[in-house]
């Protein structure tokens, strides 16, 4: 305990200096400005977004600072088009839409807006209060790994990834793939032999990240949005000058505590993230309001609470298993973690003694953050929502240049901008065929850790596989994984037997 | 179909990523025991595997876009292309504004106002960029000015 208190004080003298503290402003308003567009989530705005603040020269932990500030601001700033507009921003915001745009029709837009403020508020700060406690643990645990647990502890991410992600499973473990094929590509660090390189020169050190990232999170958005934008009108509702009540509060406070706790805990599992949280926490809800539960779907604020404390608490638990073990916890958190690497700092276990400037800095500068955003949330919300009047015809534009400044600052080859164009099409296609994108950018961002680490452990044995489970870690973490992909399969038989 | 038209390019570019996997990637000399092909010919059995999945049970997903969408997405991949190709010869502030004209003129946008959005980003985008967060973006044709 007192080992929290001195890594969390240390954490607020960096993240109270004066550039970090304005960093955590800048990237919760900025995040919440993105997260209000339509149709652009966290992952979109972080993604194109980070070679910028890359390039800014910052120290990595104040860079780290201004992303997470972007990622949970748009986490937050996502409800705004979702009960405005009914379009959510990305798929942790879907169940929003399910209460929160009908109580806007009904003219509470002000009240909708509130209480989801106040259910992420809650949401977030409970999550970073828990990764205060239990991530300095899980570090230390996590300490004791050896090669051949972190070759099980992929497996098992992954297996996590593709039973809970996504409609279908074997298209996601098949996106995992192509990310960690892509992976694969340029000169092997081991022997210094080139893999699918094709004798092109520019991709002899491989695919550089951000040009992956923004290939498939700016490009391939952007293409979806002018297809959006050809077809069909959006309809924008008035705010109104409702606002959450006190009666409000003490209906939804246990729903929001609950929702927290579920969505923190759905959020540490690695490569599970907000749209997982969302759904099972307004499953949860539901379920639990008995005979009420006709009114879920209708405006019931408890329906609009549960998933926007969920998602919250998510974003917030994504960040564990990415600063413990070095493993992201979602897609967005894959790509901060992307990011640490592009610093030059080795995400895991050692950072919390190594570099705390940099894991309890981030911490602390979540709690500023939650409390920024609530802030600037609740009397300026109005602002935020006249994001969502920005003609599409300007805004799809303005994403390109972004995502162009982005890789030619940072990379500066011309030939990485027909790759993101290039990546952007592919993505957009698997799109079209119902893959989600977030495994293949976990994948890409995992794959040179799980070779490595699978090479390691193999050369540690001289060649003998039975070293992936010589370990009670390893042999755990395999069970899990069968258990994680086994156990939706036997519920979902069971019930189809009862029907 | 699309679902198996898709399996069946995943087949064949699995099926030459499996190929070099195994045939062509070899090191003269290697520390540890995997060496670099055991990797990647773990994936391509995973890949081809999924593949196989789907071109046997494919989802019933149904690409079926107007024509005049798709003949505006092509135009969007054209003028990416055609932006990235010009992004360093005529410079940054040109080709932004070249760029974001024409691209609001196909959403929908009238002209003047496409032309005055184009320069709008291209001289503001410029002068935030380079003068106030010091990134590196071409200069191309407006060089002795800049």
């Amino acid at each position: 305990m007192t080992e929290v208190l001195s890594g969390l004080s240390g954490g607020f003298s960096v993240a109270l200096m004066p550039l970090n503290l304005l960093l955590v402003l800048i990237g919760c308003f900025a995040g919440t400005l993105i997260g209000a567009l339509p149709g652009i989530g966290p992952i979109n705005g972080v993604a194109i977004l980070l070679p910028i603040a890359y390039s800014l020269g910052l120290p990595p932990e104040s860079a780290l600072i201004l992303l997470a500030g972007i990622y949970y601001g748009a986490e937050y700033g996502g409800r705004i088009s979702s009960i405005l507009l009914n379009v959510p921003g990305d798929a942790g915001a879907v169940m929003t839409t399910l209460d929160g745009n009908p109580m806007a029709k009904r003219g509470e837009a002000g009240r909708a807006l509130s209480i989801s403020a106040i259910a992420s508020f809650v949401g977030g700060t409970v999550a970073v209060i828990l990764i205060s406690l239990f991530g300095p643990l899980l570090a230390k645990f996590a300490l004791t790994f050896t090669p051949a647990d972190y070759v099980a502890l992929m497996v098992f991410a992954f297996a996590s990834l593709s039973s809970l992600v996504g409609k279908n499973q074997v298209k996601t473990l098949m996106g995992a793939t192509i990310g960690l094929m892509l992976a694969t590509v340029g000169i092997d660090a081991n022997t210094g032999v080139p893999r699918y390189t094709g004798g092109v020169p520019d991709i002899l050190a491989g695919f550089d990240f951000l040009v992956v990232v923004i290939g498939f999170f700016g490009m391939a958005e952007l293409i979806h949005l002018v297809e959006q934008q050809v077809s069909g009108k959006l309809k924008l509702l008035p705010i109104g000058k409702s606002f959450v009540s006190w009666k409000d509060l003490m209906l939804i406070r246990w729903t929001i505590l609950r929702s927290s706790i579920i969505g923190f805990v759905i959020g540490v599992l690695p490569g599970v993230g907000a749209s997982v949280a969302s759904a099972v926490t307004y499953g949860t809800e539901m379920r639990m309001a008995g005979k009420d539960r006709e009114k879920f779907g209708t405006g019931d604020p408890r329906g609009l609470a549960a998933p926007e404390a969920g998602n919250n608490a998510a974003a917030g638990g994504a960040m564990v298993p990415m600063l413990t073990l070095g493993i992201p916890g979602s897609g967005t958190t894959a790509i901060l973690l992307g990011a640490l690497m592009l610093f030059n700092v080795t995400p895991g276990p050692m950072m919390f003694e190594q570099r705390p400037e940099i894991a309890w800095g981030l911490i602390a500068s979540m709690y500023i953050g939650n409390l920024a955003l609530l802030v600037i949330n609740l009397p300026l919300v109005g602002l935020f929502a006249r994001m969502l009047t920005i003609p599409q015809k300007y805004l799809s534009p303005l994403i390109a240049v972004l995502a162009f400044i982005g890789v030619y600052s940072v990379v500066g080859n011309p030939f990485d901008l027909f790759l993101i164009i290039g990546f952007g099409i592919f993505g957009w296609i698997l799109r079209k065929l119902e893959f989600s994108l977030a495994p293949i950018i976990l994948g890409f961002v995992l794959g040179h850790l799980f070779e490595d680490n699978l090479r390691r452990a193999l050369s540690i044995s001289r060649g003998d596989w039975s070293i992936l489970i010589s370990s009670w870690e390893s042999i755990g973490l395999y069970l899990m994984a069968a258990l994680i992909v086994v156990l939706p399969v036997v519920v979902s038989y069971r019930n189809r037997m009862r029907a | 179909m699309a679902d198996r038209l898709f399996a069946l390019c995943a087949l064949i570019a699995g099926g030459i990523y499996t190929f070099v996997a195994f045939a062509v990637i070899k090191a003269p000399f290697q520390y540890d025991p995997l060496g670099p092909e055991t990797w990647p010919q773990v994936l391509a059995i995973v890949f081809l595997f999924c593949s196989l999945y789907i071109l046997a049970s494919p989802d019933h997903i149904r690409l079926t876009l107007a024509r005049s969408v798709w003949l505006r997405l092509l135009l969007l991949v054209l003028m990416l292309g055609g932006y990235a190709e010009l992004y360093e010869p005529l410079g940054f502030v040109v080709s932004t504004t070249l760029f974001c004209s024409l691209f609001s003129i196909m959403l929908g946008a009238k002209r003047l106002h496409a032309i005055a959005f184009g320069c709008t980003t291209g001289i503001i985008g410029y002068g935030i960029c380079d003068f106030l967060l010091g990134l590196n973006l071409p200069e191309g044709l407006l060089a002795p000015l800049l």
